[in-house]
């Protein structure tokens, strides 16, 4: 007890080893892995706190996978994904399926029709408009809306949704335990049968998701544009959403196209997380999931982002208030160096010690907000660096940019202290014990790491990887990484209008000095 | 390791679980087989009340080596007063920012991260709460923080400053976006825009807001009986509840708090616009005050809402955005809250050229629940659906804690969650159908639009008649941002006096009557500084020359005429803005400040401690008679290190900040040589006094404007 500061930096390092090597050794007993023959990887892990289960089924295809005039297509399919099967939703699939397929020749000749540029005729373009919306009104008929959300809600479903960013499209429910079988059925059949039934109505959806997320919200359509700035070739330029044009032209068909390539057994992993016994629950598994028929692994080529070789900048002029963001392209999350932005990024924004906190918050008194985050838009592919710094009233986009800047600076010019190194290293430990509490984040974290290194103990040695980041190696990334050349500025300023400023505006030099 | 009730549970619940049958693979999903869920009795909190009538909850979760808690304060921002609308979520940061009697705030984030733990404090309406989160290890050093903040916090100033700037910067943003607007405004017509849970702060209901204020809530709720305290994770309860008793039974008991009379006017039937240029898509709110649920009615509602407006099963899911493509988010109910009514409310987001329809359309659906009433069907639907999911709300230890808590603080039974899964069970489609018919009501919901009012399918007119809300940001008052302190305080007082003393006393400050400095400013990066010369008399007339490269400028003000002068250009009146800021300069000099420290017009109020350097720099409002500025004193030398106020400067006004240092005694008075200059937190000036002349004669031409008036170039 005397030698307080001692025993308590013993402690911590004891903590690190025991918690980590434990639940190392723990899960290794409770996470089983399996690949079927026709390629999908199973993964169980036991946790029996309660009767209850979370699944995670991560596709390894997202809307880096878009083809050309089909943007949002990835995002498409994931919503047609809640629309049921040949045997869920239906009064009568056989019928349904012609009348579907009368659907997709309507739309194709209508928009044949709407597409030409010259010599369009308005009273075939109406006349194959309304043979298109007649089409759609008899496979409607055969429709039970929404039957297979329903199911899954009035089994006590619980959280149930999915998402699809540039890297992925994944899918995600809880259940009670009693409801394994009950969901491998209904989770493979999604993916055994799919039918892009009522396609059209939730392309309007998805175009008022579109709406609402992007066109009116300032900041996302900052974000919008900041991205497709940042990169001039590679397809993380790409809105996930989707381009207004591409939600008006692609079809069913196209969606259909999409998952017959991608959807592919040997592209998924199916992670399920709670009161299970992998010896019952890995064959039930086996059973539903091992239908999907084997299929050839999509190419997955794309363009590389060349080189950045000079400054780029988007500047919105909005009526909302200022918002400033810039980033920098780095490699992959494959990158050898992959742990040291993340050591960056949780110097530059975890908690009230944070390096943009302390300088902008703090002792500047500028910003309301900054951080420092790596990961954006995506992981698979090289990506960005990103500062974000929300202004106080009265302070402008060029004094984020300056004060960001000298945070840079300082960490090209000065090695970082050794508290804030700890600071690091221990954080990344107890986030990672901190996120092992739940099902969901376990079902996820699980097939994340399983999809993206081929092992899920990977989870546990990206700790070890932040670890063994030196100061040197923070220096190092940021002379490399954070230079002018390599970097692209989004902001919006305000145009006036709105926010009625409390009037502190940003004043130079007053008069002489009886201050 | 798991509690041993848990364990066995688990144990008997494998038993008797039928196996999944693996053969039999099901082609459609009736046939899948469904087992009986095992019998699930989540192991409840350990309560314990402490004789100073603060209860606790202790719930041991072994999964992890951490441990957490949470304390719930009664009172919150339904109780703060209208004008200082804000006190509450600036309390809730700085109670834990402002750091306690011993340490910063500052201290506290790093001694805290560096073991990855946290000790939060948060303002909420009903509550406040303050929490901690720690590895097991950690546990006496993160709960002595804990209780150090929860006991003794200190509210420093300079913290108190950045939660209103960023409380400033969310009012400045809160119409950037239509989402936020509509949810804001929804709740308002809702309660009424004076309710307590509906208004918003204002600048000047932030401005309002003293360091005096935060103090006295906190003395007022933060009391024993006031707090409910759950701690669950990796620990012995036994020896959990000792280490409590000791902390806590000592604390003596407040009084009791009055009941709160809260009223709700919600706004009448009708349309109500928000027009906003700058979107695609309309945002719909359809409100009306819901109601609590210690209704009776609850149980049938929860299940109304889950078949009209809850999920992919419901009506308005099924018919708006499924049949019709009309909307991605739209829903609705009955909304329900423990110890307030909720509100009922009907939102979907859709395009702006079918809002018109879309309106109609959840209108429909409404006049609907009359005409074709919610079915057996759907009631079943709905039923399977909240008690299949009802494990979720007992699936942690954590989130059994937290329900219990709940029940505590609102007092509803300990046991409320087995009866309301027993009373939804018996709901039938009469209650369900009385309770739509009881609160649904489609002529007396306010439905209010915001959206690009130019591209609707229809005007909202078209529908009856429309009321424009107007959400212009009030712009600040004048004296804008700062708290004036209304009244001094003793320990005010006692530290301007220091000042005073440090100074060369009040007798010879007030010999001064007139005073002349001269003095060189010079800014950075800029070349050789400006000479500049000042010339007071107290205590309102003050001249400055100043030397610039164009020639010289001099700058007025008195009683009879405030003028500026450019040497070639002649000189015209001072605009109004400078000349009052001008008269502000005069009254934050240091010799008038000091000369009133005695003064009952002036208050100076003390506002705690905050570090500068190595100094614990002692923190004193001075307000009243002139306008604010704040000194940080050193309270050893009773020297002035730093002052804060608000300034004019040719591109508008400013936050200043002036750090002193170079303190010199020349002729009795003791003054700093050296003063650095910032606005909004930039470097502007320095500047160095070189003479300092005390009662020189003064030429009273000094203070008339020159004869010949010449207008500078427009």
């Amino acid at each position: 007890m005397k030698h307080r500061t001692l025993r308590l930096a013993v402690l911590l390092l004891l903590f690190s080893a025991i918690a980590l090597a434990q639940d190392v050794a723990s899960f290794e007993k409770r996470v089983t892995v399996k690949k079927l023959p026709n390629g999908l990887t199973l993964i169980v892990c036991e946790r029996h706190e309660a009767p209850v289960f979370s699944f995670f089924t991560l596709v390894d295809a997202g809307s880096v996978q878009d083809p050309m005039r089909a943007t949002g297509l990835a995002h498409m399919f994931e919503h047609m994904a809640f629309k049921g099967t040949d045997k869920i939703g239906t009064t009568d699939y056989a019928a349904e399926k012609a009348a579907l397929e009368k659907v997709e020749t309507a739309y194709t000749a209508y928009l044949a029709e709407r597409d030409k540029t010259v010599g369009q005729d308005e009273a075939k373009l109406k006349q194959l408009e309304k043979a298109w919306k007649d089409a759609i009104a008899e496979a409607d008929k055969y429709v039970k809306p929404n039957e297979f959300g329903k199911i899954i809600e009035q089994n006590g479903g619980e959280d149930m949704n999915a998402f699809t960013n540039l890297d992925e499209t994944a899918y995600h429910y809880s259940f009670p335990e009693n409801r394994l079988e009950l969901w491998a059925y209904l989770e493979s059949e999604r993916f055994l049968h799919p039918v892009m039934r009522e396609f059209y109505k939730e392309r309007n959806v998805v175009i008022e998701e579109r709406r609402m997320r992007t066109d009116s919200n300032p900041f996302g359509r900052l974000l919008e544009q900041f991205t497709e700035e940042a990169f001039a070739a590679h397809p993380y330029h790409r809105p996930t959403v989707g381009w207004m044009s591409d939600l008006n032209h692609f079809s069913a068909t196209d969606a259909q196209k999409f998952f017959d390539e991608y959807y592919v057994p040997a592209n998924m992993v199916v992670a399920v997380a709670g009161d299970l016994k992998t010896a019952d629950a890995m064959p039930v598994l086996e059973k539903y999931f091992g239908r999907l028929p084997t299929r050839p692994h999509p190419d997955e080529a794309t363009t590389t982002e060349p080189p950045q070789n000079s400054e780029r900048r988007v500047a919105l002029k909005e009526t909302s208030q200022p918002i400033y963001i810039e980033g920098y392209h780095r490699p992959d999350y494959r990158s050898k160096d992959d742990a040291v932005f993340d050591a960056i990024s949780d110097l530059m924004s975890e908690g009230r010690t944070s390096r943009l906190y302390r300088a902008l918050v703090r002792d500047k008194k500028i910003a309301s907000f900054s951080e420092g985050l790596t990961g954006y838009p995506g992981i698979k592919y090289p990506h960005l660096f990103a500062f974000i710094a929300v202004p106080l009233p009265g302070h402008k986009p060029e004094e984020m940019a300056t004060a960001i800047h000298a945070e840079i600076e300082r960490l090209k010019k000065e090695d970082i202290t050794d508290d804030e190194l700890k600071m690091i290293k221990t954080r990344s430990k107890a986030n990672l014990v901190r996120g092992l509490a739940d099902n969901e984040g376990l079902a996820t974290q699980l097939a994340t790491y399983q999809t993206r290194y081929g092992d899920w103990r990977e989870l546990f040695r990206s700790v070890d990887r932040i670890d063994q980041v030196t100061k040197a190696d923070i220096r190092r990334i940021a002379n490399q990484v954070f230079v002018d050349t390599n970097r692209t500025v989004g902001y919006i300023e305000n145009s006036g209008g709105g926010g009625g400023s409390p009037g502190a505006e940003q004043g130079n030099s007053g008069q002489g000095g009886a201050q | 390791m798991k509690p041993i009730l848990l364990a066995a549970m688990l144990v008997v619940a494998a038993l008797v679980t039928p196996l999944p049958r693996a053969n039999a693979q099901a082609t459609d999903w009736k046939q899948v087989p469904i087992p009986q869920l095992p019998a699930f009795k989540p192991q409840q909190p350990k309560r314990v009340e402490l004789s100073n009538g603060m209860v606790i909850f202790l719930q041991e979760d072994h999964e992890l080596p951490l441990i957490d808690g949470t304390a719930r304060i009664r009172g919150g921002s339904v109780n703060e007063p209208k004008e200082k609308t804000g006190l509450v979520d600036i309390y809730g940061e700085v109670w834990r920012t402002g750091g306690t009697k011993s340490q910063s705030g500052d201290q506290l984030d790093d001694f805290l991260e560096i073991r990855a733990a946290k000790v939060e404090t948060g303002g909420g309406p009903d509550s406040t709460t303050i929490s901690f989160s720690c590895l097991k290890g950690d546990l006496d050093d993160v709960f002595k923080a804990f209780v150090d903040v929860l006991q003794n916090p200190e509210f420093r100033a300079e913290k108190i400053d950045i939660a209103k700037k960023g409380m400033d910067d969310s009012i400045s943003r809160r119409n950037d976006e239509a989402s936020e607007i509509a949810h804001r405004e929804a709740v308002k017509l809702a309660y009424g825009p004076d309710n307590p849970y509906a208004r918003v702060a204002e600048y000047a209901t932030v401005a309002a807001v003293t360091r005096q204020d935060l103090i006295d809530f906190h003395g007022k709720y933060v009391q024993p009986n006031n707090i409910i305290l759950g701690i669950s994770g990796d620990f012995d309860a036994a020896a959990m509840e000792a280490r409590l008793r000791k902390a806590f039974e000592s604390w003596p008991k407040g009084p009791a708090l009055p009941k709160n009379d809260i009223k709700y006017s919600p706004a009448k039937p009708g349309y109500y616009v928000i027009a906003k240029e700058d979107v695609n898509q309309s945002n719909i709110s359809m409100v009306a005050l819901g109601t609590t649920r210690a209704n009776p009615d609850y149980y049938a509602i929860s299940v109304f809402n889950e078949a009209f407006g809850g999920g992919f099963s419901s009506r308005l899911f099924n018919d708006i955005r499924t049949k019709r493509g009309l909307a991605y988010g739209v829903g609705g109910g009955v909304g329900t809250n423990f110890g307030h009514p909720g509100i009922l409310r009907i939102a979907m987001g859709t395009k702006s050229e079918s809002t018109i329809e879309a309106i109609q359309a959840a209108d429909e659906d409404i006049d609907n629940l009359a005409k074709q009433p919610i079915t057996d069907d759907e009631i079943q639907r709905a039923k399977d659906a909240i008690l299949n999911a009802f494990i979720f709300r007992l699936d942690s230890p954590d989130k059994i804690l937290a329900e219990r808590m709940t029940y505590e603080y609102y007092g509803y039974p300990p046991d409320w969650l087995d009866k309301y899964q027993a009373e939804i069970k018996k709901v039938n489609a009469t209650e369900v159908n009385r309770v739509a018919a009881k609160y649904l009501h489609r002529d007396q919901l306010a439905v209010l639009v915001v959206g690009n009012t130019k591209e609707f399918d229809k005007p909202l007119s078209s529908l009856g008649p429309v009321k424009e809300i107007d959400i212009a940001i009030p712009p600040a008052a004048e004296g804008k941002g700062e708290s004036k302190p209304s009244a001094s305080n003793p320990e005010g007082k006692a530290l301007a006096a220091k000042v005073a003393a440090a100074m060369g006393g009040l007798p010879k400050l007030q010999s001064i009557k007139t005073m002349r400095v001269a003095m060189a400013e010079g800014e950075p990066g800029s070349g050789s500084p400006t000479p500049v010369d000042v010339t007071i008399a107290f205590p309102d007339s003050m001249h400055v020359d100043v030397t610039t490269p164009q020639g010289a400028l001099t700058l007025v003000t008195s009683p009879n005429a405030s003028f500026m002068a450019m040497a070639g250009m002649g000189s015209r009146a001072m605009p109004p803005e400078q000349k009052t800021d001008m008269l502000a300069q005069l009254h934050h000099d240091l010799v008038y400040v000091a000369q009133h420290a005695d003064d009952p017009a002036l208050t100076f109020t003390a506002a705690g401690t905050e570090k500068i350097g190595d100094v614990d720099a002692a923190v004193v409002d001075i307000g009243g008679a002139i306008p604010w500025i704040r000194w940080y004193v050193d309270p050893k030398t009773g020297y002035i290190l730093r002052e804060k106020y608000k300034g004019m400067g040719q591109s508008g006004p400013f936050e200043g900040e002036t750090n002193l240092s170079d303190w010199r005694t020349a002729d009795g008075l003791t003054m700093p040589y050296t003063h650095k200059n910032q606005q909004n937190g930039q470097e502007t000036s320095l500047v160095e006094y070189k003479k300092i002349e005390l009662n020189p004669a003064i030429d009273p031409k000094l203070f008339q404007e020159p004869v010949e008036k010449t207008s500078a170039t427009p």
